[in-house]
């Protein structure tokens, strides 16, 4: 999903080795038959999968990273035909469409179409106008995160995140999604069709939370550092992404679902419009879906597979399991990120209201 | 007259580059940030209009007047710090230490750090003032606190304490240029005539270094006004600068209209405070005169 980070997991190393002696093996015979360029999240293309797929294709694979998914349409925006391919989340999708930066997907050209998770295939955000215009790659939920050893009993609701007694150890996303909790916590659930009413209501909680919060994080590595730290014990987090980062460092965290609910997120690679790339932009979607993609994805980030054919070919028992890819009611617990539309303004300048006051 | 042409010609050369450098990376941005500015907010991202819609909203929503007044409060505090910091210094410097090498070597340790990224010296505070940090350890060692204190990190106070330290140098800069050009003999003579050396500093000293204090404040305010990274990494949830917003609304809120209008507010502010300490740079010399 989002990150800003560099990271090489321990689980990978052996992977990286792999495809870095494959890659010298190839040197010098063909490359570049053709190209796709790629706007997307660190993890999405990591070199265990992506060296393999550059050799099979003969499609050279260039990256560039954004930080969140507040960068697609800025870079998209100021033009230039320099992106073949997007992975925005399902809250910005419609944005891509409505702005006219991506064009339709042609399903028939991906034959695996019809073994992604129907839920996300027919979503609201990748469907406009009769025509598909994403292919849903990857799925996580925004669940909260706590340092173990500083809780007697576990939390399980979003209220402690307004207990004093944690005065200075509380973080949040610094991003609307904090108008999501706080409007949960009043009990305001239709969390993306709020009336200005409610996000006053959410801003006025958020507000009275301020004194309690440590720092609002901004990206997954600064997180990261803030429990790392010492800083910061109960926070929302990326799930799967920076606990395992955690992990890595022996500070022992706990993700939990609240009582109230938690938002869930989803993937999809987006064609830009009028790629001169599109047999390879294709060639790499196909990719994506495959056990190669969907597993390379997964090991990488800790996120979970929207093709649950080949996450079931290409997984390990438990990790299917860990990553909820059995459990379509976890799922459907999950309020998914939903394109905000117009609204979108009101919830920007209510979240930046909250960080304006004093 | 074949000479003044061909003089006004290599002057014409001389100053191409830069008047191409500047129309091409500063005037012609500013044009297309003000044009913006007038632009109107339509979903998803905005279209073309004449409007003062967003410079309104600046001025009628607190939020903003909220941040401008905040921003300028802390880069008024920071100056103010480097001031205080940088003039005691600077004056020791300068009249207190003999030997020109350590005079050298102290000024160059001030000036050095420049060298340095920025990001990185601003990093270094979070290790400095955090709950688990060096000054935590400190004090907790020898017995000042009971248990370490997160009152250090990630408030105003680190914001001041981090951009006082990196700008510093610019407040350091000025004030020595201005001191070292006193000739001592203005400070004998002020002693000949039976002044004590607090009224000599008075009349004498501080006057003369006026222009290096007004050139050091300007900097280190203006730089501040700008800053976003120290809000960034060190600042608390009450940190949001004017230059945090303005990063938002050209991101996030995809409002670019918006986030023009206030950097042109911000560029006014910038270059209100510029012409201003001109002028008290110039009234200086007046007086002297």
């Amino acid at each position: 999903m989002k990150t800003t980070t560099t990271r090489c997991p321990a689980r990978l190393k052996g992977g990286l080795l792999a495809a870095s002696v494959a890659m010298t093996l190839s040197a010098g015979t063909v490359f570049a038959d053709g190209e796709v360029n790629l706007l997307t999240w660190e993890g999405y293309a990591d070199d265990s999968f992506i060296k393999q797929f550059e050799e099979d294709s003969g499609c050279k694979v260039s990256a560039t990273y954004v930080g969140s998914n507040d960068d697609f349409a800025p870079k998209l925006a100021a033009g230039g035909g320099v992106y073949d391919l997007i992975t925005p989340s399902i809250d910005t999708t419609k944005i891509m469409i409505q702005a006219g930066f991506v064009e339709p997907v042609d399903v028939s050209k991906v034959p695996r179409w019809e073994e992604i998770y129907e839920k996300f295939r027919t979503s609201e955000g990748i469907n406009h106008d009769g025509e598909v215009y994403g292919v849903p790659f990857s799925w996580g939920s925004i669940p909260f995160m706590y340092r173990v050893d500083k809780f007697d009993t576990p939390p399980t609701s979003l209220n402690q995140l307004w207990d004093s007694e944690l005065d200075g150890r509380i973080s949040l996303w610094d991003d609307k999604s904090a108008l999501y909790v706080a409007s949960r916590v009043i009990g305001n659930m239709d969390i993306y069709n709020l009336t200005d009413e409610q996000l006053e209501a959410a801003k006025a909680k958020l507000i009275e939370q301020k004194p309690l919060v440590r720092k609002y994080w901004a990206t997954a590595g600064e997180l990261v550092d803030l429990y790392a730290a010492g800083e910061v014990w109960i926070s929302n987090t990326w799930g799967g992404y920076q606990s395992a980062l955690l992990a890595e460092q022996d500070i022992e965290v706990q993700e939990f679902i609240p009582e109230e609910g938690a938002e869930g997120w989803m993937d999809s690679w987006m064609i830009v419009k009028d790629t001169p790339n599109l047999d390879c932009a294709y060639q790499f979607i196909n990719m994506a879906i495959s056990e190669q993609g969907q597993c390379g994805m997964s090991n990488v980030n800790g996120y979970s597979s929207t093709n649950v054919v080949a996450a079931k070919n290409c997984m390990s028992e438990e990790q299917f399991t860990a990553l909820h890819q059995d459990d379509v009611d976890y799922l459907d617990s999950l309020l998914l990120w939903t394109n905000l539309g117009p609204r979108l303004e009101a919830y920007t300048n209510t979240w930046n209201a909250v960080k304006a006051a004093n | 007259m074949k000479l003044s042409t061909r003089n006004r010609l290599s002057a014409a050369g001389i100053l191409s580059l830069p008047v191409l450098w500047t129309t091409v990376f500063l005037f012609i941005p500013y044009a297309i940030i003000f044009t913006y500015s007038f632009y109107q907010k339509q979903f998803p991202t905005f279209v073309p209009a004449f409007q003062f819609g967003n410079y309104a909203l600046i001025f009628t929503d607190p939020q903003y007047v909220q941040v401008l007044l905040r921003t300028a409060k802390i880069a008024l505090i920071v100056a103010a710090c480097a001031l205080f910091l940088a003039y005691p210094f600077t004056y020791f410097l300068v009249f207190k230490i003999k030997s020109p090498r350590v005079r050298l070597m102290l000024y160059m340790a001030v000036i050095v750090p420049l060298w340095v990224s920025y990001l990185l010296r601003a990093y270094t505070w979070k290790t400095i003032l955090g709950s688990e940090g060096v000054l935590n350890s400190f004090l907790v060692m020898i017995g000042v606190l009971d248990q370490p204190s997160d009152i250090f990190l990630y408030n105003q106070f680190s914001m001041v304490v981090t951009l006082t330290y990196i700008f510093v140098p610019f407040m350091v800069m000025p004030i020595y240029t201005s001191m070292e050009k006193i000739p001592r003999n203005l400070i004998e003579a002020s002693k000949d005539l039976g002044v004590g050396p607090f009224r000599t500093f008075l009349k004498v000293t501080l006057p003369l270094t006026t222009p290096g204090i007004v050139a050091g404040a300007t900097f280190t305010y203006c730089l501040t006004f700008g800053d976003f990274i120290a809000s960034f990494l060190v600042g608390g949830p009450d940190g949001l600068m004017v230059a945090n917003v303005i990063t938002s609304q050209f991101g996030a809120a995809l409002n670019w209209p918006l986030g023009s209008a206030l950097a042109i507010i911000m560029l006014i502010v910038v270059l209100t405070i510029i012409s201003l300490s001109d002028r008290v740079e110039r009234s200086g010399r007046l007086d002297l005169a």
